[in-house]
């Protein structure tokens, strides 16, 4: 009988749903996550708006990637939201249906439908009432999916626009479920990233929205305000979530990349300010300690690291830093003594940087925060692409965003024509006897 | 260790390496309340989907027969915790574990029943097929299940992919927890439950 057949061989055949570990996960992505391994066709940039500058309104731009289409290289789509809020981060629910995007000024989230059309996206819902459903938080920052729900980290409050923030939980459907604001002591925040194995959650920290929204010039001349960032990293019970440890990783450590081989136990940070990389290991009494590992460039000329991107195979982490401009690739195969192994100016500011699941393909976009860009004078908007070989970066095409009157674009994720194909639309559905 | 937890280490999860929090130290909110559903028993007669008294709560997984590699995940944790409620008579009686198929072009009342007898159920523990995707689409979309169906040779919808999912429900059908591939965990669906009959 085929059901008996089939638990029969998973009890004694442990290979034969050996797919599953290797599909465990996404680079960067939640564990959580439908994943894409394959070739992706688009890559989705939650843009801000420049005024001026086209319809000057934040949007969400599909860029045509897959080199069989006829669309690589070109702006598939493009979906203004009206107006600008400091599009920041996205993130996809757990069944990747849904894409989740932020405005750090005006606390908006703006979800967009996927599946129905993976090449032309669709606002679906607006959350206006963040602030007020949250009891205050500001800012919210990563979008990040656990099972049926969103976990958003923010990175400000409504009391005084200052660091002091929370942790909250929205379901899929756009309900709001709870906030846990950070603990005394560590009160700022930025990422979260969970690892489902250790049950073990990490958070970051920034700044508030009195920072991360003035003008990058006018903040670094202010000793006062440049005390304001966060210091702090905070392991958590995830289940629970309840915070266990703090742990000091001074200058603003931003975004967390768990390793994701089942016995790699630590996870990856770069310190913003003081231009430092940072190891979070697990010990072997549970908890875990902060090592500062590596400089990332020349901390005494602030280059300012800001996204990092650990590959599926543990093996090379890409740390972007903005105001030089420049990736560098550390091969981390041993995360306490990461080599450096490439250094490349790939424009006058860099911020974001994703990879493909295979490690084949990188792409990089250039802006930070509206009021950041340009510091150094040029402040150019793009998407790169590159192929990667585990040696070199090898340029595949570029998108000049202000040539085709985008904005600054920001975050990237990944999409297929054919991941939902087979889902049944809403017509076929209620048209079936 | 249990043959179940064994399995669910083979089927790609590395032993856990942490100790569930206690029940009742930790919250579970509401995600939202799920109506009365009624589907198709592994005997081929309608039932209600749950049927919860005052004080009782059900886990409810999504399935389908042809999934290759996540459904059995699914099985072998709700296997290991029906085994675990059988050995606790003062929660055995309060829970029931629910296993719905949502491919009913294949899965009939005749094949969950033969899923049924072949994991054996010690406890409370129920299985559902559908007459037809339209009667099982309305309870996926309750719950927030996803689900891509594609034709099959016949013309008829047949699943192919859904992201795993396993709901904890309350006596009053609110959603108190999801579970993924990534924390499927006997130990953690055990407590969560003892924390919501506590309540």
């Amino acid at each position: 009988m085929r059901v008996t057949t089939r638990l029969a061989l998973a009890l004694v055949l442990p290979g034969f749903l050996a797919p599953l570990a290797a599909r465990a996960d996404e680079p960067c992505q939640s564990p959580y996550i439908q994943k894409l391994v394959g070739q992706e066709d688009f890559v989705y940039v939650w843009t801000l708006g420049i005024e001026g500058l086209g319809d000057g309104s934040d949007k969400l731009v599909t860029i045509g990637v897959n080199p069989a289409r006829p669309d690589y290289g070109k702006v598939v789509s493009q979906l203004s939201v009206g107006g600008r809020h400091e599009a920041h981060h996205a993130g996809f629910t757990d069944d990747r249906r849904q894409l989740w995007a932020g405005g750090l000024d005006t606390s908006q989230i703006f979800v967009f439908d996927l599946a129905s059309d993976p090449a032309n996206p669709k606002l679906v819902n607006t959350i206006r009432d963040f602030v007020e459903k949250s009891g205050g938080v500001v800012g919210p920052h990563t979008f990040y999916p656990i099972p049926g729900r969103m976990l958003i980290s923010a990175l400000s409050n409504a009391a005084d626009n200052g660091g002091k923030t929370a942790l909250v939980e929205y379901t899929n459907d756009g309900s709001y479920v709870r906030t846990i604001w950070l603990p005394a002591g560590a009160e700022y925040g930025y990422d979260v990233r969970v690892n489902p194995h250790l049950n073990r959650m990490l958070t970051s920290s920034f700044a508030g929205r009195d920072n991360y929204m003035r003008p990058l010039g006018e903040l670094l001349k202010d000793a006062e305000a440049m005390k304001r960032f966060g210091n702090t990293m905070v392991v958590w019970d995830f289940h629970a979530r309840k915070p266990l440890q703090t742990l000091a990783v001074p200058g603003a450590p931003l975004e967390i990349r768990w390793a994701q081989g089942p016995r790699h136990e630590y996870a990856f940070t770069s310190a913003a300010l003081t231009s430092k990389l940072w190891g979070v290991f697990r010990k072997d009494d549970g908890t875990f300690e902060a090592v500062e590992l590596a400089d990332i460039g020349d901390p005494a000329k602030v280059p300012l690291p800001v996204d990092i991107s650990l590959s599926s195979d543990d093996r090379f982490l890409f740390v972007d830093s903005f105001m030089d401009g420049t990736v560098r690739v550390f091969d981390v195969a041993e995360p306490r003594k990461p080599k450096l192994v490439l250094e490349q100016k790939l424009g006058s500011q860099l911020n974001m940087v994703s990879q493909s699941w295979d490690g084949k393909r990188v792409y990089f976009t250039s802006s930070l925060l509206a009021n950041w860009d340009g510091i150094g004078g040029d402040d150019e908007q793009f998407l790169r692409v590159f192929g990667w070989d585990g040696k070199a970066l090898m340029p595949k095409f570029s998108v000049d965003f202000r040539a085709e009157k985008l904005g600054r674009p920001h975050i990237m994720h990944f999409g297929q024509a054919g991941f939902f194909a087979g889902a049944p639309k809403s017509e076929e559905v209620a048209a079936r006897p | 260790m249990s043959a179940a937890l064994l399995l669910l280490l083979a089927l790609g999860a590395a032993a856990p390496r942490f100790e569930p929090p206690p029940p009742g130290s930790y919250e579970l909110p509401p995600l939202g309340r799920v109506g009365a559903h009624t589907l198709l028993g592994s005997d081929g007669a309608p039932a209600p989907l749950l049927a919860l008294a005052p004080g009782e709560a059900a886990l409810v997984a999504f399935v389908y027969l042809h999934c290759p590699d996540a459904c059995p995940m699914a099985h072998a944790a709700m296997q290991a915790l029906d085994r675990d409620l059988a050995a606790r008579p003062e929660l055995a009686g309060r829970v029931t574990l629910v296993t719905v198929s949502f491919d009913p072009a294949r899965d009939t009342p005749e094949r969950m029943e033969a899923l049924r007898r072949a994991l054996a159920p010690r406890g409370r523990w129920r299985f559902f097929s559908a007459e037809s995707p339209s009667a099982i689409d309305p309870v996926l979309a309750d719950f927030g299940q996803d689900a891509l169906r594609v034709a099959g040779a016949g013309g008829e919808l047949q699943v192919a992919s859904h992201t795993l999912k396993v709901f904890l429900v309350d006596s009053e059908r609110r959603i108190r927890n999801v579970y993924s591939s990534g924390f499927l965990d006997p130990r953690i669906l055990r407590n969560d439950l003892l924390s919501v009959l506590a309540e």
